[in-house]
């Protein structure tokens, strides 16, 4: 029942189009931008993490609150961009397992740094000295599920199994 | 001027670059001159960027080459093998020395502790080995178009032989020995890409005004780490061109990709990690740099988003060229 609606998404315009188009805005194009918005995503929240376990010491912590909204932006260019890229290929993404465990890495990864900006910045009168401790397992969950979420990502090229756009 | 005149164009550069990183690196020790200490580590460093195109030219001279002549294939493996194991040095010659000079970019630089001393010895020594590596490289390249000379077929000496087993194995582990080293792989160069956008994107964010009540030096004191995933790429895209060189090697994307990484590199050495940038460490919470150092940062991040799009381009390029 599923495959056959995956089936029907595959068969509408904007599905064809992402993934025959000549055009140089179509799948590479959206590949790219996925790439982009993991950098912003990803990489603003290893900047904070680092941070937070103690390297650049002399970095004052409250001002990387501010990181925050590039992890926003790169979330949401990766929620367009996924879908986009999940419309062109659905039985391709949603009959793989690795697909659902990139899902749950992401939704870790996201879910520790909002816990760490409670613990950490939203509370303007910790010391630093609390700060890191308040958010040194936070920080350190999110890097591991980031680096997760971007292996099975990587992954998702090469496990799949059912292929029938 | 086609592809192959590119290998001929670069290859004279990081050989010559060897022994003229070395002197330059000599002279500034005798002379004790930081000027001269930061212009040899540049150096070096702008040498390492260079032989990367130099290298990933030379399948495609090697390919245009057979087709219109007899050549010694034996000397043309010992070549490429040489050819390596040099870009293998020089790459670690140019890692060490960059992190050498961004010792002296940061703003209260600490006296020449174990760590400066420790760096100058390893890139003395490192480039010590690279130069006679180079040496061989030039050696049997020349031979293989220059019979003229006659001690070319003792070029073909053992540290070519080495380096040219080192080459097919490293193709054989990178594609064969099991199907999940290339993605392995891959992975690398996709966290590298984010380490890369992490250190070094958000020191420029920061110059270009975003995060502005963050001090730049201590941004400035992670750019480690964007160097650190700029080695992990470099190494890891030298991988996928030694397991699949013709994938790359005919793409014009994979060119202009090359010669980005190597402006981008350049950016970096020359503006994130030189003295040049000590005025701008010192800027505080809310303060603007000047508009060059603003238009230089728009420029490196540009950069940097064009290889990021080209990296994921060079399939595409692939398909229509066959």
């Amino acid at each position: 029942m599923f495959l056959s609606i995956f089936k029907a998404i595959e068969e509408t315009g904007l599905s064809i189009w992402i993934r025959e188009s000549t055009s140089v805005f179509s799948f590479w194009f959206i590949l790219s931008v996925h790439a982009i918005g993991m950098g912003l995503l990803v990489g603003a929240s290893v900047l904070i993490g680092l941070r937070i376990l103690g390297f650049a010491p002399d970095m004052p912590i409250a001002p990387l609150k501010r990181f925050y909204r590039f992890i926003w932006v790169g979330f949401w260019i990766q929620v367009a961009s996924g879908i986009l890229l999940l419309i062109a290929y659905p039985t391709k993404s949603l009959t793989n397992p690795v697909f659902y465990v990139k899902l749950t890495l992401i939704g870790f990864a996201i879910a520790s740094m909002q816990m760490l900006r409670n613990r950490v910045f939203a509370d303007t009168s910790l010391s630093e000295a609390t700060m890191m401790a308040k958010g040194r397992l936070f920080a350190i969950c999110s890097l591991i599920f980031w680096v997760g979420a971007v292996t099975a990502g990587r992954l998702l090229a090469y496990t799949y199994t059912v292929l029938t756009a | 001027m086609n592809l192959p005149h590119i290998h001929l164009l670069l290859n004279h550069w990081p050989i010559i670059g060897a022994f003229v990183g070395l002197l330059l690196f000599l002279v500034a020790f005798f002379a004790n001159s930081d000027d001269l200490k930061q212009a040899s580590l540049a150096f070096f460093t702008l040498i390492a960027l260079l032989a990367i195109p130099t290298y990933t030219s030379g399948d495609v001279a090697n390919e245009v080459l057979k087709t219109s002549t007899a050549l010694p294939k034996e000397l043309i493996n010992t070549h490429q093998g040489a050819a390596l194991l040099s870009l293998i040095f020089i790459e670690i010659t140019g890692a060490v020395a960059l992190i050498g000079l961004w010792q002296f970019s940061r703003m209260s630089r600490p006296a020449p502790g174990p760590v400066a001393r420790w760096n100058f010895a390893l890139v003395l020594l490192l480039s010590i080995v690279t130069a006679g590596l180079m040496t061989v490289t030039g050696n049997t390249g020349g031979a293989i178009r220059h019979p003229e000379i006659l001690s070319g077929h003792d070029a073909a000496s053992t540290v070519g032989a080495i380096g040219s087993k080192i080459v097919p194995l490293t193709a054989y582990f990178v594609t064969e020995f099991s199907r999940w080293i290339w993605p392995a792989l891959e992975t690398l160069h996709f966290l590298g890409l984010i380490l890369i956008v992490a250190a070094i994107g958000g020191l420029n964010l920061r110059l270009l005004g975003f995060v502005k009540d963050l001090p730049v030096a201590p941004l400035h004191r992670l750019l480690p780490w964007g160097i650190a995933g700029f080695v992990i790429n470099i190494i890891t895209g030298i991988l996928f061109f030694i397991g699949m060189p013709f994938f790359y090697a005919w793409n014009p994307l994979f060119h202009l990709k090359m010669a980005t990484v190597v402006v981008a590199g350049a950016t970096l050495v020359s503006f994130n990690c030189s003295s040049a940038f000590r005025s701008l460490a010192k800027l505080g919470p809310g303060e603007d740099p000047p508009a060059t150092a603003k238009v230089i940062a728009a420029s490196s991040l540009f950069l940097w988003l064009v290889i990021i799009v080209l990296g994921r381009y060079l399939p595409l390029t692939q398909e229509s060229l066959k």
